[in-house]
């Protein structure tokens, strides 16, 4: 007998919604239960990262991440000034310094800063400046061209009605086109500071004293002193997600509302 | 109420226009007389919001000489942030600021480019809603509006500045039929008030009923011009009789 569409429609529906509970029972009978809660979810250690890793390594994180955020937009809103704008010098700057930025592995410019400013020019930075720097410059070239395509998308009638008003450039940039294109790039930003948030685990090539040790850091010199699996790093991997997770809701509120708006 | 300062007069001599190799206008004269309606038709691609743009300098002419109020606006030393204080310009699309509420929106440049008080640039501001019947809506944001609201808040927010010229690019073009009126209305007032405006536009009956005068383009010149009815009612030139009965009749063979 022949099957309607609606019926085979279920049936492939229901076929995968089993397998995806075979998958899942399989994985539950062939796991070491035993071991991983000793080496992964040993309750004990994970008592034992409390409150260090809250009152130390998050905090440290979230320092790290908005010390390398203010100078990222900073610098950010530079960049994409700078290569929108009608003096070529700055767009060739800005050119150059994205496509650095953006092209070299955030762990070689952490060792740039932390190594080859003290041999270039003989002074040893305090490690937040460091901090501030490689990661803000990292993130500046990502949010730089981020905000150059939110500049871009602000239609050009917005700026021609803020000049015929009389206006001049800096004013109309300052009071129409940049917040209209603040609103355009918060869903991709909040995504930056995600990246940024996770990119802090770099601050680890400094060679950081432990009172400025970062949840990356901080998990795996649990792991060294405990001795005992990969808990503290679960631990640390959780209080991550305490921080991005909220982010990238936030994220996805904005989107909406920016859905909203222009379905109008 | 809203004009305090005294209409413009608009003085255009010889002006051309290229966009690379394409000349858009091709020499145009237009004189405008303080509180003269002058409505400029003719077939897309004429010129004509181009050289309406040409007025407050939103287009660079590659020649000629444009007056307001007796001050030019293609010297090239020209402050041309101030001089478009004094000139109001109405888009098609409407171009409101969309951060920013119906007020605000009236009020932004009041207060950043004229440097009054924010009471008072309210104030000028709700004048000026109301005008257009929309004081009720100062607390909304533009995308809350439809269309013919909006544009009728564009015009509010031009007034706001207190103009002594108003420049209106195709301010109906862009809206549903039913509320095409309410802003012709407005426009209508705004005429009988005195203040100078070019309006450039494919309403007939507004231009035939308003305008003290109709300029007809094509291909980058000035074809025919004179009072709206004669321009309108019995035009001369081949060109503009073409085009009228396209407009007037668009279902004639």
């Amino acid at each position: 007998m022949a099957l309607s569409p609606r019926q085979k429609q279920n049936y492939w529906r229901y076929s995968q919604y089993a397998l995806l509970a075979l998958i899942a029972i399989v994985l539950v009978i062939v796991a070491d239960w035993g071991t991983l809660r000793d080496k992964v979810f040993n309750p004990d250690i994970i008592a034992h990262q409390f409150p260090g890793v809250i009152t130390v390594a998050l905090k440290n994180t979230l320092i790290y991440t908005a010390l390398g955020f203010v100078v990222g937009l900073s610098l950010g809103v530079l960049l994409a000034l700078m290569k929108i704008s009608s003096i070529a010098p700055y767009r060739w700057i800005s050119t150059l310094y994205i496509e650095l930025f953006r092209g070299l592995p955030a762990l070689l410019v952490f060792i740039a800063f932390g190594y080859g400013i003290p041999l270039a020019f003989g002074l040893r930075l305090n490690n937040y400046v460091t901090v501030m720097l490689a990661l803000g410059m990292v993130s500046a070239a990502y949010i730089g061209e981020v905000l150059r395509a939110g500049l871009e998308a602000v239609p050009k009638g917005q700026y021609e009605a803020a000049r015929s008003l009389g206006m001049g450039h800096s004013r109309a940039m300052m009071t129409v086109i940049i917040p209209q294109a603040f609103r355009i790039v918060l869903p991709p930003l909040t995504n930056e500071i995600i990246l940024l948030t996770k990119d802090s685990s770099l601050v680890y090539l400094l060679g950081m004293s432990v009172a400025q040790y970062e949840l990356t850091k901080f998990g795996r010199e649990g792991i060294s002193a405990s001795g005992a699996g990969l808990t503290p790093l679960v631990v640390a991997g959780a209080c991550y997600l305490i921080i991005t997770v909220p982010l990238g809701l936030l994220a996805r509120h904005f989107e909406k509302r920016a859905g909203a708006r222009s379905r109008k | 109420m809203t004009s305090h300062s005294a209409p413009a007069s608009v003085t255009i001599k010889d002006l051309h226009k290229s966009y690379g190799e394409v000349e858009v206008l091709k020499g145009i004269d237009i004189n405008v007389s303080p509180g003269e309606v002058v409505c400029l038709i003719g077939p897309s691609g004429s010129g004509k919001s181009t050289l309406l743009r040409c007025v407050n300098l939103l287009e660079t002419p590659n020649s000629g000489l444009i007056e307001v109020a007796g001050h030019s606006v293609t010297d090239p030393d020209v402050n041309i942030d101030k001089m478009r204080t004094n000139v109001g310009m109405v888009f098609q699309q409407f171009n409101l600021f969309s951060h920013l509420t119906v007020l605000e929106n009236c009020t932004v440049a009041q207060i950043k480019v004229l440097k009054r008080s924010k009471a008072e640039a309210q104030k000028i501001a709700l004048e000026n809603l109301e005008k257009v019947g929309l004081a009720d809506k100062a607390g909304r944001h533009p995308d809350q509006l439809s269309g013919g609201q909006q544009q009728r808040v564009a015009i509010a927010r031009a007034l706001s500045m207190d103009p002594q010229l108003m420049l209106f690019d195709e301010p109906t073009s862009a809206l549903d039929p039913e509320t095409v009126g309410d802003v012709l209305s407005i426009m209508r007032q705004l005429a009988a008030e005195g203040m100078t405006m070019i309006v450039v536009t494919h309403e007939m009956a507004f231009a035939r009923d308003v305008a003290d005068r109709v300029v007809f383009m094509d291909g980058g010149v000035v074809v025919e011009e004179g009072p709206a009815h004669e321009v309108i009612g019995n035009p001369q030139h081949q060109r503009t009789q073409l085009f009228l009965s396209r407009v007037l009749n668009p279902t004639a063979q």
